[in-house]
């Protein structure tokens, strides 16, 4: 083995390269159907499972314990539970941020799943695990069919 | 060598339409495939307790790890449940990681899911393979995998002096074959001449000579000996199974002919006490993303001699009519080649073909079939022998 005491890999002969790649991701069957009601009728759709007595957010469209297909559709809530959250000083890069953002599960209403996304309209001092939020979506003309086609979930 | 504590059967087996951008997910893709597959063993999921999941290069989907993405849709949630990879070879690969947990005594059943989703990557699936390649030695050189076919299929054509008209055939035949499975992408009735007038890629392939990139999954069931006869009469055994890598530098070996997949080949055969393969063997799926590929691989399976499968395909005896049926299914060229997905769909071939199952794909007095694959840096041969 060799080591030299070199904190700078650029020091060393290299190439630099990158593993380039472009990707065009579908929703699939289940997630299109429930980003576009979002989009168009500010909707939260989910797909239960009455083998199971479990309703599925996000919806998918076959139940992961029973593998039956998933075709009843209800409307969820747009409101829910903060389950658990956190305070992100810092961005996935590790720069800092200017303000912390408070980033949380929440787990939908009349559903057994949730939503992962970013609280608002709350600060750090009062956002408490078991709180009451609703979602706040974008303008109509600013939504995409994707997930933050929701701007935040604020206290209701 | 490890005791083999218990015997190994195939029991079900399910697979989706093999297409270019499909709308399904992978998840979706998988479960599909999946659910076929316990519907035709008369089981639940509950009464699987393992699940292996063959998926390819991760830069195909476009998404990190993503056997765990994939986990749900392959039943896997909550049990044990495992990534065997292999590259291309993967496919032949899953059911052998299969055939362990099973044969270790480990567990009575294991559901063996592959899928790949090809399409989302831009602007073609080829886009994935810029990185495979050492940094140093092959990636200066921006090569593509379909040039580094075309060097070995040529010096394969000239160690041998096989007239490209003979490799061309293999198109044909798969192509054709591939108009009775229902799954097929580019099913075609095509002439010799229609290969030899298509678009040259990189010489000697063109365009005819390659299989399409796809999206697409495949499942099998596997059960022990006691459990497989609780559920059903005809059980399709695994009798065999062979696995090995030669060298990556292609620097170092002759690539006229894939030692990695001979040594698979006897591993497998070793096991499932097969002495004279072209007598013992009543089909075989080599895999063929290439014309060149299944004629070189029916050599490493030691079907063929040396520089004779060319002569055997031209003479059709590879036909599903002839003394020795190569790809039945109608194989990558014909059906698709959603990579890890394809490899498995060889061995639900096999399953229907020992089943007498394969309706119009039906190989007559079909008693045992070989499935193969094979990929990672061009280096990797996967075989496994399935019995009626």
């Amino acid at each position: 083995m060799s080591f030299d005491k070199n904190t700078n890999p650029l020091k060393l002969h290299h190439l630099v390269g990158d593993m380039e790649a472009d990707y065009i991701y579908t929703p699939g069957v289940a997630g299109d159907k429930f980003f576009k009601a979002l989009r168009d009728d500010e909707k939260f759709l989910a797909t239960h499972c009455e083998s199971c007595n479990h309703t599925y957010m996000p919806p998918r469209m076959y139940c992961e314990r029973c593998f039956s297909k998933l075709d009843k559709w209800v409307e969820a809530e747009s409101t829910g539970v903060v389950d658990t959250y956190s305070l992100a000083h810092e961005d996935r890069d590790g720069e800092k941020l200017a303000e912390p953002v408070i980033v949380a599960f929440i787990r939908i209403d009349k559903t057994d799943g949730g939503i992962i996304h970013q609280l608002g309209g709350v600060d750090h001092e009062s956002v408490k695990i078991g709180m009451k939020v609703k979602a706040v979506l974008k303008d109509k003309s600013k939504r995409t069919g994707g997930l933050n086609d929701i701007d935040h979930f604020a206290p209701a | 060598m490890m005791t083999i504590k218990k015997r190994v059967a195939v029991i079900g087996a399910g697979i989706t339409l093999f297409r270019r951008r499909l709308k399904e997910t992978g998840k979706e893709l998988s479960y599909h495939a999946s659910k076929m597959a316990l519907d035709s063993a008369e089981m639940n999921l509950s009464e699987i307790e393992s699940v292996v999941m063959g998926t390819a290069p991760d830069a195909f989907d476009g998404i990190h790890m993503k056997s765990e993405n994939l986990l749900d849709g392959a039943g896997g949630t909550g049990r044990p449940y495992m990534r065997p990879f292999v590259g291309g070879g993967t496919g032949v690969f899953s059911p052998i990681a299969g055939w362990w947990h099973v044969a270790s005594g480990l567990f009575d059943t294991c559901l063996v899911v592959a899928e790949e989703k090809m399409s989302p990557v831009q602007p073609h699936p080829q886009t994935a393979f810029r990185t495979i390649w050492d940094p140093f030695t092959t990636r200066p050189l921006h090569p593509n995998l379909v040039w580094i076919f075309a060097l070995e299929m040529n010096r394969y054509m000239t160690v041998h002096n096989i007239p490209k008209e003979h490799i061309a055939e293999v198109a044909v035949k798969n192509k054709g074959n591939a108009l009775d499975h229902p799954s097929a992408q580019l099913a075609a009735k095509i002439t010799v001449e229609d290969v030899m007038n298509s678009e040259t890629m990189v010489w000697p392939v063109q365009r005819l000579d390659i299989s399409p990139p796809s999206d697409g999954a495949a499942a099998l069931i596997l059960a022990s000996e006691e459990v497989a006869k609780k559920y059903t009469d005809s059980p399709v055994w695994i009798d065999g199974v062979g696995w090995s890598l030669d060298s990556s530098y292609w620097t170092n070996r002759d690539l006229y002919f894939p030692q990695y997949v001979a040594e698979a080949a006897k591993m497998a055969y070793k096991m499932a006490k097969i002495d004279d393969p072209p007598k013992e063997v009543s089909f075989a799926e080599p895999y063929d993303p290439f014309t060149y590929k299944e004629l070189h691989h029916m050599e490493g399976l030691l079907l063929a001699k040396k520089g004779e499968a060319p002569k055997l395909t031209a003479e059709g005896v590879t036909q599903r009519d002839g003394k020795l049926p190569i790809c039945p299914s109608g194989g990558l060229l014909g059906v698709g080649n959603p990579i890890a997905a394809a490899g498995l769909m060889k061995c639900c071939e096999a399953f229907w073909q020992l089943r007498n199952e394969a309706g119009k794909r039906q190989v007559d007095g079909a008693e045992t079939g070989v499935c193969q694959a094979w990929g990672d840096l061009m280096q990797v041969g996967t075989v496994t022998v399935f019995r009626r």
